[in-house]
């Protein structure tokens, strides 16, 4: 029995090490969110930053902290404690390899982040070229990649131990979708930091006098796509295998959730053309080809809808409800570990048709570098990924520090669920619409020399302004919740929750574990839709550019 | 009699318990959803463009 036990827990080694990335990751979260609230302030034109900050240094602190350290070290955190969970305790090698990756992203995280505070570093979160940052904030950007490989390779030793320890089975599924994950995140973060490495490095060294702007763009989007399903996978690890148990359910299908999984890891990657639509230099058959590659995305984020809605409506059933929809009543509402992640999962409706449009090929331009964008993604990443973040936040800390999750922080965490939801209705909604009318992207408060256009996108700056503050007392009420889990709430045993399929006689197929024909396929479709355009990129290279600094020093 | 009245009853709750009409209408929805926001912005694309 207690063998039992402990192997339901995570070994409290290896939640010291989850625990150690999910500080970093809370840290992030005030800071980038305090950030994120001075933004929308400066943006309603009523309020100016004092002692000489810059709202782009301010935006670039905001994008850095929230989307590169906040995910990473969360995910990282998260994945790790997930395989520990279902795999097994990690060995101590495993372990150690994965503390070295906390630390060398944690230092590099400081890194970039003094550069970026030293008014060194204002080039927004994708660091696009010619703008031009001090060295060492591109330097700490790749102790941050290098640190996650680490940290991934952590986790592969583990999953590899599993499969030799029992050859022939299915992995089990959490770790499995782990794995997919990281190893899209490795193959992903090569373009990032062949851009870095071979580009920005030296430029900003000053060992190069130019850069080639669209070779380090293209290389940064053949990052930039996969990093987006880096963040969204671990939450569809929770909605498929996390959120079943959570209600008392069943997983639909273990294996249309892996194949669900390998679809993403095919086709997250041959796409970042689509970030580029408007981009000169790039022959618009092959962004129309990774136009169509983007639309298979689709696919899977369809069968997960499915499989979410019919988990829902068997266990509504099972409860007894009847009709159309009564199954959406009987759910556990009053559980913060559904709520807040279910509140993440509707969103992610508009966020997913958002999407649509913005990788639509001709459409692209109605949208294209609006705010609308930064609206598409407060959806996706700061609502559906960061809310579900949260719910796993809610039973995995308490999991880990040997707590519970009391009734009055679980009511709590409904709240800031909720208080999450209205912030974000109003600032995204604001900036979807302002997009449609032409407001743009990554800029401070201006009138455009008083235009009578940008006048119109005034009002919708000032609900970006209220909901902006509203969210940022969302991160508030979220931090107070973190700390009484972390440090204060009562000592107990608080579940991880592992989900079952419904049918266990329906053993995934073995090829779903067969990575040399996964990668095979993953390495051919990149191959395919990158090669003849990148040949192209290089050999019609304009001049290279020299480096930009539009912000001035303290 | 009695015996094929009980085979009835269990098959009812069976076929019940099993139904996913109310997905099949969320998916539907879902993807009337989708259709509805893309050829709103595909409008607004021919009408500027």
């Amino acid at each position: 029995m207690s063998s039992q036990t402990t192997k339901l827990k995570v070994d409290p080694r290896d939640g010291k090490l989850a625990m150690a990335h999910f500080y970093v990751a809370f840290i992030a979260l005030a800071l980038g969110g305090l950030m994120g609230l001075l933004q929308t302030l400066v943006r309603s034109g009523k309020f100016e930053l004092p002692w000489g900050i810059d709202y782009y240094q301010v935006l670039t602190v905001h994008g850095v902290l929230m989307g590169l350290v906040l995910t990473t070290f969360f995910i990282m955190g998260f994945q790790y404690a997930a395989i520990s969970r279902t795999a097994g305790t990690h060995s101590p090698a495993a372990r150690r390899i994965g503390w070295i990756g906390f630390w060398v992203m944690t230092i590099g995280t400081i890194m970039a982040a003094t550069m970026v505070l030293l008014k060194e570093a204002s080039v927004l979160y994708t660091f696009y070229a010619p703008l031009k940052a001090h060295w060492i904030f591109y330097l700490g950007m790749t102790f941050v990649v290098v640190g996650s490989w680490l940290d991934g390779a952590a986790q592969i030793m583990t999953y590899a131990r599993w499969r030799k320890e029992n050859p022939g089975k299915p992995s089990p599924l959490l770790s499995f979708m782990a794995i997919i994950n990281t190893v899209m995140w490795i193959v992903a973060t090569l373009g990032v930091a062949s851009t870095v490495l071979f580009q920005l490095l030296p430029w900003s060294l000053g060992l190069v006098d130019t850069v080639d702007v669209l070779v380090s763009r293209t290389l940064f989007w053949y990052f930039g796509h996969p990093l987006v399903y880096f963040w969204l996978l671990p939450a569809y690890m929770c909605w498929y295998a996390i959120i079943p148990k959570i209600i008392g359910g069943k997983i639909f299908s273990d294996s249309l959730a892996r194949l669900s999984f390998i679809l993403f890891l095919l086709f997250s990657i041959p796409v970042g053309f689509h970030h580029q639509l408007t981009e000169p230099g790039i022959d618009p058959a092959w962004k129309f080809l990774q136009v169509v590659l983007t639309f298979m995305v689709i696919i899977p984020s369809l069968m997960t809808a499915f499989s979410l809605f019919a988990t829902f409506e068997r266990y509504g059933r099972s409860k007894g409800a009847t009709g159309l929809f009564g199954w959406f009543k009987v759910l556990p509402w009053k559980d913060a570990r559904f709520t807040v992640p279910f509140i993440g999962m509707a969103s992610f409706i508009p966020a997913g048709a958002g999407g649509i449009i913005n990788a639509s090929n001709q459409m692209n331009q109605v949208v294209h570098n609006t705010i609308w964008v930064t609206g598409h993604f407060h959806l996706t990443a700061a609502t559906s990924v960061v809310l579900t973040f949260f719910g796993i936040t809610f039973w995995l800390v308490p999991h880990l520090t040997g707590r519970k999750l009391t009734k009055a922080m679980n009511k709590l965490a409904i709240i800031q669920g909720w208080v999450w939801f209205i912030g974000m209705a109003f600032m995204s909604g604001a900036m979807h619409f302002q997009g449609l009318l032409g407001g743009p992207r990554r800029s401070a408060f201006s009138t455009y020399g008083d235009s009578a256009q940008a006048a119109e996108w005034i009002p919708y700056q000032i609900a970006q302004a209220v909901g902006g503050s509203i969210l940022f007392l969302g991160i508030i009420l979220m931090l107070i919740i973190f700390v009484n889990l972390a440090f204060f709430a009562p000592k107990g045993e608080e579940e991880f929750p592992v989900g079952e399929a419904e049918n266990l006689e329906e053993k995934a197929p073995m090829i779903f574990e067969n990575w040399k024909l996964w990668l095979g396929i993953t390495a051919l479709l990149i191959l395919f839709a990158y090669t003849i355009p990148f040949i192209d990129i290089i050999q019609n290279a304009p001049p290279g550019s020299p480096g930009f600094k539009t912000w001035g020093s303290w | 009699m009695a015996k094929a009245e009980l085979k009835t009853n269990k098959k009812t709750e069976i076929e019940d318990s099993s139904s996913l009409k109310g997905t099949l209408a969320s998916v539907f929805f879902l993807g009337i959803f989708l259709v509805v926001t893309w050829v709103s912005v595909y409008f607004l694309f021919l009408d500027r463009f």
